[in-house]
């Protein structure tokens, strides 16, 4: 089990490296599909599965999707990847910054364990996360009503932001 | 802008602070301030011009990055406490990143570089409401939390009043200007802060009404460079000879209403023993003198060539509705005889 959470925990780092070396947003989306994938699966390991299918729903299957189709219509004609030795220098550049600061902040890799139990001490009939999802719609009712309104407005903002396209604010394509 | 966008868009500015001020979660507060940067956005790039669109951007950029910070912060709080209250924060790692994320979010030194060329690519209402309106909220934040390390706000309010003078020395373009007397008065707030609370709000709200007359004073001229202010005179001969002392009032001069602020925490720092903090605030004070006398002597105490100088040429009568401005130039300079009262208010 454990070698399961190491599993997951490196490949967090490394697409994260990956996205952050990147200077295509193809490759540089594709590191943060892999890093949404292994965060929701770090999140079911740490007990919040219901919260971690809503991420993938949404957060992968909706907005990555959304942005891979935008990024293929508009992004540029000579991506570089990890094939180049720049962005392959910065990647690893990136991991040994990362592997050398965890090494300075912490104590060895066996001293504690990185499984998480659970804090209770029976089954409980309700997880952390679905009450606290229950909770948003029941005492938080004013504030998320107050989140969909935020919703709209951004709707405005963003088509305010882009009005008029390429006399506008966005790149003629 | 379309009118009902132009008022969804100041309503959600106000909510966003609205929701700031109430909130005593952590989550909360940031929502309000992200509701904040995200209202103004389109309000910044009304004219679509490259350099507006710019500017918007880089305020998106740094604004969406302190955010992220405080969200950081406010989380490693909840984990290390397990509660999300913003008074009760004790954890020096989580309170510091806090501070730090509010300072960039409103401009201060070191973390000011943005606020000059955000600044200069607005107009000045524009410019006007991020150096006023969007300053409530993280102040409000500030001053509720209770600060980890006394040198951190003191180093950051020096350092800002500093920034404040030198950088604004060599500027000729208003809004600049206009920017870097910003982050002077943002330092001066925030050396009190962990002294005296209400003489953050006092300066803050004194801030606002002088920086208020500026900015209306220099769109009523229509100006953006001292140059095209020399002219001044001609057009709006009274708000030409009321602009020096607004100016003056920003600089901090007795008997003008801006000495009220620094005197008050000249003196809250001698009592608090730090006298020589107190005189290299009170000497920084000096180099944004230097540039507000700069602008008052182009506009009004020197004539520049032109082809009419001996009397006031006719001109049509203008439609700008100067009663704001008549109010809060009123209160620029004659509010310094009121200071027991307003610190008694402010004190409550």
């Amino acid at each position: 089990m454990m070698y399961m959470m190491y599993f997951l925990l490196f490949g967090l780092v490394l697409g994260l490296a990956a996205v952050a070396s990147n200077p295509s947003p193809y490759f540089a989306a594709l590191g943060l599909v892999v890093v949404a994938g292994i965060g929701c699966g770090v999140l079911i390991w740490h007990g919040g599965s219901f919260l971690s299918l809503i991420l993938f729903l949404i957060y992968l299957g909706g907005m990555l999707v959304v942005f891979a189709y935008s990024a293929a219509l508009a992004a540029e004609p000579y991506p570089e990847g990890w094939g180049s030795w720049p962005v392959l220098g910065l990647m690893l550049g990136y991991l040994l910054g990362v592997v050398s600061v965890g090494m300075l902040f912490s104590s060895s890799m066996y001293d504690e364990s990185w499984m998480v139990c659970d804090e209770f001490g029976e089954f409980y009939f309700v997880r952390g996360d679905m009450e606290g999802v229950a909770t948003l719609y029941s005492s938080g009712g004013f504030m998320l009503a107050m989140g969909v309104w935020v919703l709209l407005v951004t709707l405005f903002v963003v088509l305010e932001l882009t009005r008029g396209m390429s006399r506008g604010t966005l790149r003629a394509v | 802008m379309n009118p009902y966008i132009l008022t969804i868009l100041l309503f959600a500015m106000g909510l966003g602070t609205t929701i700031t001020f109430a909130s005593s979660h952590w989550l909360l507060a940031w929502m309000g301030l992200e509701i904040n940067t995200l209202a103004i956005l389109p309000l910044m790039c009304q004219s679509h011009h490259p350099r507006a669109v710019e500017a918007t951007i880089k305020y998106f950029l740094t604004q969406a990055t302190a955010a992220a910070m405080l969200l950081f912060a406010s989380i490693t709080n909840a984990w290390i406490t397990g509660q999300w209250n913003l008074e009760f924060m004790s954890y020096s790692l989580p309170t510091t990143l806090v501070t730090v994320a509010l300072a960039l979010k409103i401009g201060l030194a070191p973390l000011h570089a943005w606020m000059p060329e955000v600044l200069q690519g607005l107009d000045l209402t524009t410019g006007l409401i991020l150096s006023t309106w969007q300053k409530l909220a993280p102040f409000c934040l500030l001053l509720q939390i209770n600060p980890s390390n006394t040198s951190l706000l003191l180093i950051l309010g020096l350092a800002s009043t500093l920034v404040g003078g030198w950088g604004g020395l060599n500027q000729n373009q208003l809004r600049k200007i206009l920017a870097y007397s910003s982050i002077a008065h943002l330092g001066w707030m925030i050396l009190v802060l962990q002294f005296f609370p209400s003489l953050t709000l006092l300066t803050l709200l004194m801030y606002f009404v002088m920086t208020f007359s500026l900015f209306i004073s220099f769109k009523v001229n229509n100006s953006t460079t001292i140059n095209s202010l020399s002219m001044s005179w001609s057009k709006t001969p009274i708000i030409s000879s009321m602009v020096p002392f607004i100016l003056l009032s920003l600089g901090g001069l007795p008997p003008l209403s801006g000495f009220m602020p620094k005197w008050l925490i000249l003196q809250e720092l001698t009592k608090q023993s730090l006298a020589p903090l107190a005189t290299l605030a009170a000497l920084s004070a000096l180099l944004s003198l230097y540039f507000y006398l700069r602008i008052s002597y182009a506009m009004t105490l020197t004539m520049s060539p032109n082809t009419l100088l001996n009397a006031l040429p006719w001109r049509l009568p203008s439609n700008q509705h100067t009663l704001p401005l008549a109010i809060t130039t009123s209160l620029t300079i004659c509010l310094l005889p009121l200071t027991p009262a307003i610190t008694a208010l402010l004190t409550l």
